[in-house]
C-alpha cells in the first residue's frame, strides 16, 4: 500500500514528460517548475500576511472571534467542492480498472489498491487549498500573540484532511451509487448520472446556502422553506464538519479557550471519514469484481448474423447545408460527449457550478439590489458560451487523442472537421442561453428588449470561442491525456491544454464575451435600444472572422501534428 | 507502387530506421519481417505520412511522401498494429464516420460495401455494438473494413493477422489475393512466418533498423545457404535464442 502511494506519487509530478521513454532528459527544469508555482503563490501569501496583518491584528482577531461561522461557510465549501468534484470519481476509477489490470492481478487486495486510489485523489484535492491555507496560518501564528497560535498549522492540515476525506469518499460513494442504479442500461446511464449530479449539486449548494443567507437575510426567500426544512433536520452550522475546522484551527489562533466539544467532534468527524473511505474501497471492490460498471453489448447468443441498419445521415442544423466532413465530426463529438456520462455531466454542469456562485448573490440579495440581479445573471451566460466552445472545440479536439491519425490519415482538410467541432457547441449556448433569458424575463421583464440580441451574440461568441479554443488545443494540447480523472483536484473539468495555451482558451473569449455583450447593453442602457442592435452586427461579424480565421490554422495545425504526440 | 529511398528515422539519438530503400510494385505483396523492435512499424508510419522521415524520402504511386503528401494520402489504406477505434462509436458508426472523413460519398453503393465487407469478417452482428465490447480480433477486422472503404490502391498493413481466428485468417487472404489481382500494391508486416511464406511474393527482413535480405523465397534460400524454411533462414540472419542463458534460468528457478 505504502509502495502503491509513492510510485502513484512519483509518477504524476512526472505526469507531463513520462510518457516517451527516451524522451525524459530534458524534463527537470519543467518538473522544477511544477513545484515552482505552489511554492511561489503561498510565499507570496506568506509574505503578505506577515506584512499586512501586524497592523490589524486587532480588528482580525475580533472578527475572528465573532465569525466563527463566517469560517464554517469557507471550509463547508470546500466540503462541497471536494464532493462536487468526486461524485464521479469512484465510479470511473473503477470504471476505468482493466486499465490498472496490472496492479488487480497481484497479491494485495482489491479493496487496498481502490483505497490508495482514493487517497490520491484526497491528496491532489487538498493540495490547493493546502497551498492557500498553509501560508495563512502560518503568517497569522507568526503575528499572533498567543503561546498554541503555531499549533493552528497542524490543527488546519489535520482538519482539513478529514475534511476533504469526508468530501471525496462522500462524493465517491454517491458516484457508485448512481452507477450501480443505471448499471446495464446505456441510455439511462447517460441521463440518469446527468441529472442525479444536477441534483446533488444544486441540492448541496442550497444546503450551503442556508449557512449565510439565514443569518442575515430576513426578507422574502425563495430558498426559505428549504432553509427551514434544513434547520429541521439539524444542519445548523454548528454541527457541520466546516464547523469544526473551522473552530479548531481559528481558534487556536485566536487563543481561544479549549472546549471539549471540539476534541469530541474532531474525533467524529474522524471516525465518519475514515469509516467513510474505507466503506469507499469496498464498495469499489464490489463494483470491479461484480462487474456493474461494464459496458453491455446488445447481441445475444442466438441472434441472426445479419443486421439491418437505417441509412446513415447525421443531422447538422436545421436549414444549413454542410459538407459531410462537418456534420461526421459534429455528429461524432456530440456522441463521443454524450456516451461517456461522467463526460456529459461535467460538461453541462460545469458552467452551471460556476454560474451559482455567480448568480447567488444576486438571489441572496434579490430585493435590495432590484435592477442589478439581472445584470448578475445575464452575466452568467458569458461563461456558458464560452465554456461550450472550450469544452466541445478545444478539450474534444485533445481527446481525439489517438484518433488524429485516423484524421491525418484521410487526406482530408481538417479544417472542415475543425468546424464542426465548433458548431457542435452552439446548440448547447443556445438552450443555456434560452434558459437563462426566461429566469432573466421572469426577474426584470423590462429586459426582454435585449434578450435577442443576447442569445444571438452568445451563438457566436461560443463560436468564436471554440475556434480559438482549437487552435490553442492544436497547438498545445497533451494529446495524450486520456480524460483522466484520478488527477482531478475538485474542479469540474481538468483541462488537457498545457500552460499558457490554456489561460489564452479560456480567457480570451471571455474578456471578447464580457466586452462584447456588456458594451452592448450598456450602450442600449445610456443611448437607446436600437444601439444594441446597431452594434450587434458588429460583434457577429468579429466573432465569426475569430471562427474562420482560428478554425483555419487549427486545421492546418491538426494536419501536422506528429504522430509521436499523440500515439 | 511503393518506393522507399533512403529512409531514415532518428529518435533524439536512438537510429530506428537506417538507410531504408525498397520497392513494392503493383500486383505484389511484399512482406517485412524482423525482431520486435527492428523498426517496422516506424518505416510504415514514414511511409503514410504520420513520422517524419530524420532522412530520405519515398514515393507513393509516384506521390513523394514529403511534397505531395496528401495525394498519396489518397490512394493508401492502413490497417495499424494496435487498432485505433473510438471506443464509445459502434463498430457500424464508426465505419459511417471514418468514409464521412475520406469524403466517400453517402450513397447506397457505401452501405452495401459496409454491410458486404462486415459479412465476410463475421462482425455483422456486433455492429451495433460498441467498440469497447470489442474482442481484440474484431477489432482488427473492423479496423481492416475502414483501411478498404475508400477503395485504396496501395495497403500497408501492420500484422494484420494477429489474433485472426482461422476463418477469418482464410478470409482476408482471398480478398487480399483478390485485390493484389486487380493491381493493388500490399506491404504487409508479420510475426507469421508460415502467412509470410505463402502470401508474399517478396520478402525483406529488417534488424536492427537496416534491411539484412531481401527477395523472393528461393532467392533467400540461396542467400542463407542450405536452410529451407522460413523460421531457419530468419533465425539464422537474425540470431537465434540463446540457450545457454535459458538452461541457466530453467537451473536457478527448479
Ligand atoms: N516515439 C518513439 N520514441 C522513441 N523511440 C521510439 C518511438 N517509436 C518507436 N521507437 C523505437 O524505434 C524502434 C522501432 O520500433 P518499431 O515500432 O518500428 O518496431 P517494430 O519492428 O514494429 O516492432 P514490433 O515487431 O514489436 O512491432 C524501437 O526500438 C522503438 O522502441
Ligand atoms: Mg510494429
Amino acid at each position: 500500500m505504502l509502495l502503491l502511494l509513492r510510485e502513484d506519487l512519483t509518477r504524476s509530478f512526472r505526469l507531463r514528460n513520462a510518457k516517451g521513454k527516451r524522451t525524459e532528459k530534458r524534463g527537470l527544469l519543467k518538473r522544477v517548475s511544477n513545484f515552482a508555482i505552489p511554492v511561489i503563490v503561498s510565499g507570496a501569501l506568506l509574505w503578505g500576511v506577515l506584512a499586512i496583518a501586524p497592523m490589524f491584528w486587532d480588528l482580525i482577531e475580533s472578527y475572528i472571534s465573532e465569525n466563527l461561522g463566517m469560517g464554517a461557510a469557507i471550509f463547508n465549501a470546500v466540503l462541497l467542492i471536494s464532493f462536487i468534484g468526486s461524485i464521479m470519481i469512484s465510479a470511473t476509477t473503477v470504471g476505468n480498472s482493466s486499465k490498472m489490470e496490472y496492479l488487480l492481478i497481484t497479491p494485495i487486495k482489491m479493496r487496498t489498491i481502490f483505497l490508495e486510489k482514493t487517497i490520491i485523489i484526497i491528496f491532489y484535492n487538498s493540495l490547493i487549498w493546502m497551498m492557500i491555507g498553509v501560508p495563512l496560518f502560518l503568517g497569522l501564528s507568526i503575528v499572533s500573540p498567543f503561546a498554541f497560535a503555531l499549533l493552528s498549522v497542524p490543527a488546519f492540515i489535520v482538519t482539513l484532511l478529514i475534511l476533504i476525506t469526508i468530501g471525496v469518499s462522500a462524493g465517491g460513494l454517491v458516484g457508485l451509487g448512481v452507477a450501480r442504479a443505471v448499471a446495464g442500461r446505456r441510455a439511462l446511464k447517460q441521463i440518469g448520472t446527468a441529472i442525479m449530479s444536477a441534483v446533488a449539486i444544486i441540492g448541496t449548494t442550497l444546503w450551503y446556502v442556508s449557512f449565510y443567507t439565514n443569518s442575515w437575510n430576513d426578507g422574502p426567500n425563495p430558498f426559505d422553506a428549504l432553509f427551514d426544512l434544513a434547520d429541521s433536520l439539524g444542519f445548523t452550522s454548528i454541527l457541520t464538519p466546516g464547523y469544526t475546522v473551522s473552530s479548531v484551527s481559528l481558534g487556536l489562533l485566536i487563543g481561544a479557550p479549549w472546549r471539549w466539544q471540539d476534541l469530541l467532534s474532531v474525533s467524529l468527524f474522524l471516525v465518519l471519514g475514515v469509516g467513510m473511505v474505507l466503506l469507499n474501497s469496498y464498495v469499489s471492490e464490489m463494483a470491479h469484481y461484480s462487474g456493474w460498471l461494464a459496458s453491455d453489448a446488445t447481441r445475444t447468443s442466438k441472434e441472426a448474423i445479419r443486421k439491418e441498419h437505417g441509412t446513415w445521415n447525421p443531422r447538422s442544423f436545421p436549414g444549413l447545408k454542410l459538407s459531410n466532413i462537418v456534420t461526421a465530426s459534429m455528429w461524432f463529438t456530440i456522441t463521443s460527449v454524450r456516451r461517456d456520462a461522467r463526460v456529459i455531466t461535467n460538461y453541462l454542469l460545469g458552467p452551471i457550478r460556476f454560474a451559482i456562485w455567480l448568480i447567488l448573490p444576486g438571489l441572496a440579495f434579490g430585493a435590495e439590489l432590484g435592477g442589478i440581479t439581472s445584470y448578475f445573471i445575464l452575466a452568467a451566460l458569458i461563461p456558458f458560451a464560452t465554456s461550450y466552445g472550450l469544452y466541445f472545440a478545444g478539450y474534444e479536439l485533445v481527446y481525439e487523442g489517438k484518433n488524429i491519425m485516423n484524421l491525418q490519415l484521410a487526406a482530408t482538410n481538417l479544417e472542415e472537421y475543425v468546424r464542426g467541432k465548433v458548431y457542435s457547441a452552439v446548440p448547447f449556448a443556445i438552450i443555456a442561453s434560452i434558459i437563462v433569458s426566461l429566469i432573466v424575463l421572469f426577474i426584470s421583464p423590462l429586459m426582454w428588449v435585449y434578450l435577442p440580441a443576447v442569445l444571438v451574440a452568445c451563438a457566436f461568441l461560443c463560436m468564436a470561442s471554440g475556434g480559438i479554443a482549437a487552435n490553442e488545443a492544436a497547438k498545445g494540447g497533451d494529446f495524450k491525456a486520456d480524460r483522466s480523472i484520478t488527477r482531478q483536484r475538485g474542479a469540474s473539468v481538468r483541462t488537457p491544454l498545457r500552460g499558457w495555451s490554456s489561460i489564452r482558451a479560456s480567457l480570451v473569449p471571455y474578456a471578447i464575451g464580457y466586452a462584447g455583450v456588456f458594451g452592448m447593453i450598456l450602450a442600449g442602457v445610456f443611448f437607446g435600444v436600437l444601439y444594441t442592435y446597431a452594434i450587434l452586427p458588429v460583434f457577429v461579424l468579429f466573432c465569426w472572422r475569430l471562427t474562420t480565421h482560428y478554425t483555419r490554422k487549427a486545421g492546418l495545425k491538426l494536419a501536422q501534428i506528429d504522430a509521436t504526440k499523440y500515439l | 507502387m511503393i518506393e522507399a529511398m533512403e529512409l531514415t528515422k532518428v529518435f533524439n539519438e536512438f537510429i530506428a530506421v537506417r538507410n531504408l530503400s525498397f520497392q513494392v510494385n503493383p500486383g505484389e505483396i511484399y512482406g517485412l519481417l524482423g525482431p520486435n523492435g527492428s523498426g517496422k512499424t516506424t518505416t510504415m508510419r514514414m511511409l503514410l505520412g504520420l513520422l517524419q522521415p530524420t532522412a530520405g524520402s519515398a514515393r507513393i504511386s509516384g506521390h513523394d511522401i514529403r511534397e505531395e503528401i496528401v495525394a498519396a494520402k489518397r490512394v493508401m489504406g492502413y490497417v495499424p498494429e494496435e487498432p485505433v477505434l473510438p471506443e464509445r462509436l459502434t463498430g457500424w458508426e464508426y465505419i459511417h464516420y471514418i468514409s464521412d472523413i475520406w469524403r466517400v460519398p453517402r450513397s447506397p453503393e457505401r452501405e452495401d460495401d459496409i454491410q458486404e465487407l462486415m459479412n465476410l469478417l463475421d462482425i455483422s452482428d456486433a455492429s451495433d455494438d460498441l467498440i469497447e465490447t470489442y474482442s481484440k480480433g474484431m477489432s482488427r477486422k473492423i479496423s481492416l473494413v475502414a483501411a478498404l472503404i475508400h477503395k485504396p490502391t496501395v495497403l500497408i498493413l501492420d500484422e494484420l493477422q494477429a489474433g485472426i481466428d482461422p476463418r477469418g485468417a482464410a478470409t482476408m487472404k482471398e480478398i487480399l489475393n483478390g485485390l493484389r489481382e486487380r493491381g493493388a500494391t500490399i506491404l504487409m508486416s508479420t510475426h507469421i512466418l508460415e502467412i509470410a511464406e505463402r502470401m508474399c511474393d517478396r520478402i525483406g527482413i529488417i534488424d536492427e533498423g537496416e534491411l539484412i535480405a531481401e527477395g523472393t523465397m528461393e532467392e533467400l534460400r540461396t542467400k542463407a545457404k542450405g536452410q529451407s524454411s522460413l523460421e531457419e533462414i530468419f533465425l539464422s540472419l537474425t540470431g537465434g535464442p540463446d540457450m545457454q542463458l535459458i538452461a541457466q534460468y530453467l537451473g536457478e528457478s527448479a
